[in-house]
């Protein structure tokens, strides 16, 4: 085959992208674990962990751009090799999101959560099922999957909105908890977020298979739509 | 004298303030370089910056032309193959050569072989000898029924593959491609860049080319040369570095303006 | 013509530029055509002279031959033989016996004796080929009335006997064979010489001389040579084959006594000095297709680190090799034309013994096409034309041949 260097290299591009998913993926289980346990030190290994996701990162980008400066791709290719930039900057966020959980159990300090978790974790749960089977199709290129993965984003987007009234429901009974339900808040919207990113990937891969660059879905719209209604 | 090749050697062949003359005149200054073993090693740079005659001068094909000479060294595995002794027959059987226009003889295509190992004496089985170089240039699926077919009846490409195959036929350690592909189209000029990249395993290459995206795709270190401003205008290398830098973060100014096509 | 465009700054001159160049045409076209008829007007002038009526007369009656009621034609060996016994004088009888014994020779050539010798007609009168066509009439009329006792007949001169007959003083039975005897033995000498001499030093100067005054001078002095006339060559053979290289020439130096030839003015000075005189042409024709090799199988060769002597012998040589044979084509035809070089060499002009080996006299076609125009009768001229169409198609033959192992060559790939 011609040019087998170039395609082995774009495997090995690939590949790279599902260790770094899979990084990430470790580390929002790991952040929700974390914060529903309590544990500080866990917290802190994942500060830490987020490190090397931004050091693999870089590394991916780097391969990239030597690819996209020495390989001239065109047409397919080069839509694989600049999604790719993108995809790894969705997850390098994505990264930055468990992140911020750790940090949010960190300041937490000593007090103790408003309320045993329970959304929460099935949000984290559903996130990381989502982010990993795109990844997948981002992979195999299998446009069906890309498209039909972003549907679900309605599932977190509901647990997000049944966290959010759940915790107002403790601040209005007892407005003294209000900082408390608010940690807890951030961390539901940062779940939320995750979830926003992985549509973004799919619709990156749907763009490296068949060209077309469209938006699949505004779920933030349709997340403030409900709220301001 | 023989040229041992020593294979401790990382660097297989090296220059030191190479100075190449076409008579009088100074085409080449100063060129201090060494070509990794088992890598693919390109020379880029504008167009009669020496490019060809710096790569002529690592095996002394340089001589062929009238009235050229050198000053400096140029040293394989260690030996310098300008020296007194040293048959220059015997650096261009350790060096091979491939040109720009592929060149068959006007032989069939396994006389193109055998005739080349017949020469060094070589006495095994010629028929195996003629496959296994077809096989290694990738060339021996697209001929193997038409091997009594002359050379010049192949395609562009698949004569420069039999180029190549006759250069391999005699086991030299190093091959010189002087613009290989520049007179193929882009589908043959991928082959032999692929080619080369199978090739690498054994050998060491050299290659001139003026296409600067081929030595990005093909290459793992760059030379890139160029004509230097004095009174004499000789060409000499101003950077040379791994290909991945030379085409992302070059540090000469005037690499960065060739690479980026910014140059003149 | 319309005019589709006017650029501001530029004169619309096409018309103009296509009249020139209409004339160039017509001028070029012209100087082919004046070539063209030149060259129909020297065949012509040829064909004129070699085919035509001629009336001869018998300076003895052949009915006076007849024996037993047998005319001469028709009677056997042994009878012409005594015929030619009894009527010629001893001495000549044992001549011819003394050639060749009469016992060897074939009736056919018997015969030929008997008319050479007993019957010997004798030309009267001939014309040449389109009075022949257009006046025969007149001819014949003529032919009558002044020469009563002469026959009338449309020859050609050129015939198969003219080719095979050796030259005698008889234009009737005058042949050329002696002279394209010659003329092969002078050449095959010429191409033994030139040829290996000529490639050899082109190889030579071509790969292996290097870029100084010396090798300049000779290239030059070869140059040069190619361009000396004729007859310069002519004293040199003379001088070196003829006189200092005598023993060598005339064949003493071998032991070997010629009846015919004491001296070095053999068919060996002949060949040799024609060798020396398309020498310089080969060689500049060699060095010509050797440098017409392209450079990059030079570099081929050289770059599967052959060295120069494979190089040469196993591209170069074979490559250039057409060409090679082209210049030698073409040395070999001015060569076979050669007359001035030959007659100072000491051609014969009249021998009617065939050349034997490389010590023998000889003569060649163009000295004999010389020495019979210069003759005054009428039939000489006629016998010379028969003999350019000989000597015309014996080059053509050569050259031919030499194309077909041209084409064997080139055909290889």
């Amino acid at each position: 085959m011609i040019r087998k260097t170039f395609e082995h290299e774009l495997q090995e591009v690939k590949d790279d992208i599902l260790v770094l998913g899979s990084m990430v993926e470790e580390a929002i289980l790991a952040s929700v674990e974390a914060l529903k346990k309590r544990d500080i030190e866990a917290a802190k290994n994942i500060l830490i962990a987020d490190r090397d996701i931004n050091k693999k990162r870089f590394e991916i980008e780097n391969k990239l751009m030597i690819l996209i400066a020495t390989q001239q791709p065109m047409a397919h290719d080069l839509r694989l090799l600049a999604s790719s930039m993108e995809i790894i900057s969705e997850l390098e966020r994505m990264g930055d999101y468990a992140k911020g959980i750790a940090n949010i159990n960190i300041r937490m300090g000593d007090e103790p959560l408003l309320k045993p978790l329970i959304d929460i974790p099935r949000m984290a749960q559903k996130d990381v099922d989502m982010l990993h089977r795109a990844l997948t199709a981002f992979v195999e290129e299998d446009v069906e999957a890309a498209q039909a993965i972003p549907m679900e984003d309605d599932e977190v987007d509901a647990l997000y909105n049944q966290v959010y009234r759940e915790l107002m429901t403790f601040v209005i009974s007892d407005p003294k908890a209000i900082e408390r339900a608010n940690w807890l808040l951030w961390v539901a919207h940062n779940l939320e977020r995750v979830a926003d990113r992985v549509t973004n990937i799919c619709e990156r891969t749907i763009f490296i298979a068949t060209g077309e660059l469209k938006e699949i879905k505004n779920s933030d719209d349709e997340f403030w739509k409900q709220h301001n209604s | 004298m023989a040229l041992n090749n020593n294979f401790d050697q990382k660097y297989i062949i090296e220059t030191r303030n190479l100075d190449i003359y076409y008579g009088s005149f100074k085409a080449v200054a100063g060129v201090n370089m060494r070509v990794e073993r088992n890598a693919i090693t390109a020379i880029i740079g504008p167009s009669g910056c020496g490019k060809s005659t710096l790569l002529r001068a690592f095996n002394r094909m340089n001589e062929l032309y009238a009235d050229t000479s050198i000053e400096g060294e140029v040293t394989f595995s260690g030996q310098d193959i300008y020296a007194r002794d040293v048959d220059p027959v015997e650096v261009r059987y350790r060096i091979g050569m491939v040109f720009q226009k592929p060149n068959p003889f006007p032989k069939s295509i396994y006389e193109n072989i055998a005739w080349t190992a017949r020469i060094h004496g070589y006495k095994g089985n010629m028929d195996e000898l003629v496959e296994n170089s077809l096989r290694q240039a990738a060339l021996w699926d697209e001929v193997k029924d038409k091997l009594k077919q002359s050379g010049l009846s192949l395609s562009g490409g698949q004569q420069q593959r039999l180029c190549i195959a006759r250069a391999l036929s005699i086991k030299p350690e190093v091959i010189l491609m002087d613009e290989p592909a520049s007179a193929l189209d882009p589908i043959a000029t991928l082959k032999i860049e692929e080619l080369m990249q199978d090739l690498k395993q054994n050998y060491t290459i050299v290659i001139v080319t003026h296409n600067m995206q081929q030595a990005a795709r093909a290459s793992d270190y760059t030379a890139m040369m160029m004509l230097t401003n004095g009174e004499s205008r000789s060409g000499t290398v101003i950077e040379f570095d791994e290909t991945n830098i030379i085409f992302t973060r070059p540090k000469d100014k005037r690499t960065e303006d060739y690479v980026t096509g910014r140059f003149g | 013509m319309k005019e589709i465009a006017i650029v501001q700054g530029f004169e619309n001159n096409l018309d103009s530029r296509n009249r020139k160049g209409i004339i160039w045409h017509v001028l070029f076209q012209a100087s082919t055509i004046v070539g063209i008829i030149a060259l129909i007007a020297l065949m012509l002038n040829v064909i004129d002279s070699a085919f035509g009526y001629v009336a001869y007369e018998a300076r003895m009656d052949p009915d006076s031959l007849t024996v037993d009621g047998i005319p001469v034609e028709d009677q056997s060996k042994d009878q012409l033989v005594a015929l030619l016994q009894s009527t010629l004088s001893s001495g000549a009888y044992n001549k011819l016996d003394n050639e060749t014994l009469f016992v060897d020779r074939s009736r056919e050539e018997v015969f030929q004796l008997v008319v050479e010798r007993i019957i010997r007609p004798k030309i009267v009168q001939v014309w040449k080929f389109w009075p022949s066509l257009t006046r025969s009439d007149e001819i014949r009329a003529t032919v009558t009335r002044e020469y009563p006792k002469a026959e009338l007949d449309f020859v050609s001169w050129l015939t198969y006997d003219f080719v095979t007959r050796p030259q005698t003083s008889e234009p009737l039975t005058a042949g050329v064979r002696t002279a394209v005897l010659g003329s092969l033995w002078t050449i095959l000498f010429t191409i033994l010489l030139a040829f290996p001499l000529g490639v050899g030093a082109a190889i030579y100067l071509e790969e292996y001389a290097s870029e100084n005054w010396f090798n300049r001078i000779i290239q030059t002095n070869i140059n040069n040579l190619a361009g000396v006339p004729s007859i310069v060559y002519g004293i040199l053979g003379l001088a070196i084959f003829v006189r200092a290289l005598e023993r060598f020439t005339s064949g003493k130096m071998f032991g070997i006594v010629n009846l015919t030839s004491e001296n070095g003015r053999t068919v060996l000075s002949a060949g040799l000095t024609l060798g020396l005189l398309v020498l310089p042409i080969i060689i500049i024709n060699a060095q010509e297709a050797i440098r017409a090799v392209p450079r990059s199988l030079r570099n081929a060769s050289f770059g599967v680190g052959a060295t120069k002597w494979q190089t040469v012998w196993s591209h170069m040589l074979p490559n250039a090799l057409p060409g090679i044979l082209t210049g030698t084509i073409l040395a070999i035809s001015r060569a076979i034309g050669e007359t001035a070089p030959l007659v100072v060499v000491g051609a014969s002009t009249a021998i009617s013994f065939d050349p034997s080996s490389p010590f023998s006299k000889f003569t060649t076609l163009p000295i004999q096409i010389y020495q019979w125009t210069s003759r005054p009768q009428e039939e000489f001229r006629s016998l010379a034309a028969a003999s350019i169409l000989v000597l015309l198609v014996l080059l053509l033959s050569l050259n031919a041949s030499a194309v077909l192992l041209r084409n064997r060559f080139s055909r290889r790939f």
